[in-house]
């Protein structure tokens, strides 16, 4: 007997009970279908991350006053901390290890031109941070040295703000209002999507000393730079200036629970990202085991179940000639066809379901990409394969032993 | 094909077979000793529980005998495995069984096509004719893609002698073949056994009704797992019923 003949007889006793076969094939196919889809899920968020990440460049530094960073609530960008000084900056400035340290200001103010209105973030910052943050010009210019020494009314849009305003004119030359003053859009940025949950394309640029004058600020909201040779001997070198000149003193612990300020790098963005990405794979891991095991002993169930229905068809085959291997084989492969379908059907709504999340989440994040994560579609398939394989082995193995004779009389 | 003149083809020699349930023994067959020849038309008759469908069920390979030989063609076959006992029943027997046992859901094709699967060798396309042609000879043509729930008593057993033709095997063994059918049915299936035996085929049919068992030219009769009668040709049959109206 051939392995061809085997699968159509296995095919047509599935067909036979569709309906049984398909309730049968659920918890494969919920099972595979997570997994599919929280891996590409997974693959797709780590994209959007690791995106960010290498936008903002391999040796790039952020400095922030207070101890939480962006992702603690975003105390380090609302909050009025005042820890970072200028003269904390220019201390920095002296530091070999560092270069291109752009301080940042972030201005409060209604943003309007004309009648309409958009809600971005006004954000002062030297020429230097859009090297550090790598953002392109789409049209006109970014703001330069001239720009700041004048402390000029000048400003730069992010792609969404100019659009809030100014829909499909071109803003270019147009004089906006800020807080009550008027400024020159000069330049429009490229779309860079979000970092870290902000959406980068919502802001207004406008020269530091600008926004110096404006809030009359003598302190920083946010410090990006580049490191010069190796990044943690930077890191160390700005904790050290900083904690000097803030009389700061370690706890105990060595901790960084004294600090004032938070200093975060790309690398270390990027390892807590991976930290998190092994968990949320043993995570779904283990989900995808629980379920494939739940869907295993459906299928052994149900394989039981037809043996003891297909008593007489057993014995049929056996007097015909067949042997009990033949038999054997003959419910293997059902049980392996019935998890292998219910594995491909899961794959596939795991991969349209995805399809849909990405076309909302593009909404939120324009770098969140269609990223199908190949290699845990084939292991979810081989797992299901090898489900069918363990909990059809018991089931064929009864029917292979049956008696011919007493299989014939079943009634 | 042309009839050949008796060759031993099956042989038995004090062949017992009992059944153990929880070591209790329950004798069934006793010391049967039995000789077929290739070609014969025989019919084993008895009444129920006399143990014809046991002795049909070890001369057909699906059961093992407890003692006693049993030769196929010269061959001893008690030390064959389970699988050499299957590949026998593949190749050289086959059977019609009294409630058909077709395979439901499955065109009457499917079901004749079935046993050529375990025989083995033949590609799908020749599986296919050689099916074609047993169903012919049983003149279901015309049925042949039908299901077999769609065809009456009469045409099904048509269907599994169909099957049981299909490998063209040494022995067709028949059990009970009519006693699930209408009288007209039933001599419909008898006549196609018959003409099956004219061709040269050896059939071995088991029966508990005289009128059936005498479509065969020898009767073996059984009764309580011995033989108590074994009647060669018809003279020797009135001889012994004309004794037993006596």
């Amino acid at each position: 007997m051939q392995i061809r003949d085997t699968i159509i007889i296995a095919l047509r006793a599935i067909r036979a009970n569709r309906s049984r076969a398909f309730l049968t094939m659920l918890g494969i196919i919920i099972g595979v279908g997570a997994v599919v889809l929280m891996t590409s899920i997974g693959r797709s968020m780590e994209g959007v991350i690791l995106g960010q990440i290498s936008a903002l460049g391999p040796k790039t530094i952020a400095l922030w006053p207070g101890n939480k960073g962006p992702e603690g609530g975003g105390g380090g960008l609302n909050a009025d901390l005042k820890a970072l000084t200028f003269s904390d900056v220019d201390a920095l400035k002296k530091l070999s290890t560092i270069t291109n340290i752009a301080p940042m200001i972030f201005v409060t103010g209604d943003i309007g031109f004309g009648r309409e209105t958009s809600d971005s973030r006004i954000i002062g910052v030297s020429p230097e941070n859009y090297q550090n943050q790598k953002v392109d010009i789409a049209s006109g210019r970014f703001h330069d040295e001239t720009d700041e020494t004048e402390a000029r009314a000048v400003a730069v849009l992010g792609p969404d703000t100019a659009t809030d305003l100014f829909g499909n004119q071109d803003p270019l030359g147009k004089r906006i209002d800020l807080g009550g003053r008027k400024y020159t859009v000069i330049g429009v940025l490229t779309a860079v999507g979000s970092q870290f949950f902000q959406n980068m394309d919502k802001r207004v640029i406008i020269p530091l000393s600008t926004a110096k004058i404006v809030t009359q600020h003598s302190y920083v909201d946010m410090v990006t730079a580049q490191a010069t040779g190796d990044l943690e001997d930077a890191v160390v070198d700005i904790q050290t200036l900083l904690r000097r000149r803030h009389s700061i003193t370690l706890p105990s612990n060595g901790g960084t629970d004294n600090d004032d300020f938070l200093v975060r790098t790309a690398a270390q963005a990027q390892e807590i990202l991976s930290a998190v990405s092994v968990g949320l794979t043993l995570f779904i891991t283990m989900i995808a085991a629980v379920s494939l095991v739940v869907g295993g002993i459906g299928i052994m169930n149900i394989m039981l179940v037809a043996v003891t229905e297909r008593t007489r068809e057993i014995g049929l085959r056996k007097a015909l000639g067949a042997q009990p291997k033949d038999i054997m084989m003959q419910f293997l492969v059902e049980a392996v066809v019935l998890t292998v379908i219910g594995g491909i059907v899961g794959t596939a709504i795991g991969i349209g379901l995805d399809y849909l999340i990405v076309a909302v989440a593009k909404r939120f994040l324009a770098d969140y990409a269609f990223i199908l994560n190949f290699g845990a579609m084939i292991i979810a398939l081989a797992t299901a394969a090898a489900t069918g394989l363990v909990f059809g082995i018991y089931p064929a193995r009864k029917a292979a032993e049956l008696n011919p004779i007493e299989a014939l009389r079943y009634e | 094909m042309p009839k050949k003149e008796s060759e031993t083809l099956i042989e038995t020699i004090k062949l017992c077979k009992s059944y153990f349930n929880d070591e209790l023994e329950t004798p069934v067959l006793f010391d049967i000793n039995l000789k077929i020849g290739e070609g014969e038309f025989v019919s084993i008759m008895g009444p129920s529980g006399s143990g014809k469908s046991t002795l049909m069920h070890i001369l057909g390979f699906l059961d093992v005998p407890t003692s006693g030989h049993y030769h196929l063609r010269g061959e001893s076959t008690e030390e064959k495995g389970e699988d050499e006992l299957a590949h026998i029943r593949a190749s050289a027997v086959s059977f019609v069984f009294q409630s058909f046992n077709l395979l439901p859901r499955t065109t009457v094709l499917d079901n004749v096509i079935l046993p050529l699967i375990y025989h083995g060798g033949l590609r799908p396309s020749a599986r296919q004719a050689e099916a074609l042609k047993a169903i012919a000879s049983v003149g279901l043509t015309d049925r042949a893609l039908y299901f077999t729930n769609q065809l009456s008593g009469g045409q099904q057993q048509r269907v599994a002698i169909a099957r049981a033709l299909v490998t063209e095997p040494e022995i067709i063994f028949a059990d009970e073949p009519t006693g699930n059918l209408d009288s007209a049915s039933g001599k419909h299936v008898m006549e196609i056994l018959q003409g099956l035996h004219k061709q040269g085929h050896t059939i071995i049919l088991v029966t508990h009704e005289r009128t059936t068992a005498e479509h065969a030219e020898r009767i073996i009769r059984i009764q309580d797992g011995r033989i108590v009668a074994d009647e060669r040709d018809f003279t020797r049959r009135i001889a012994s019923q004309v004794k037993e109206l006596k």
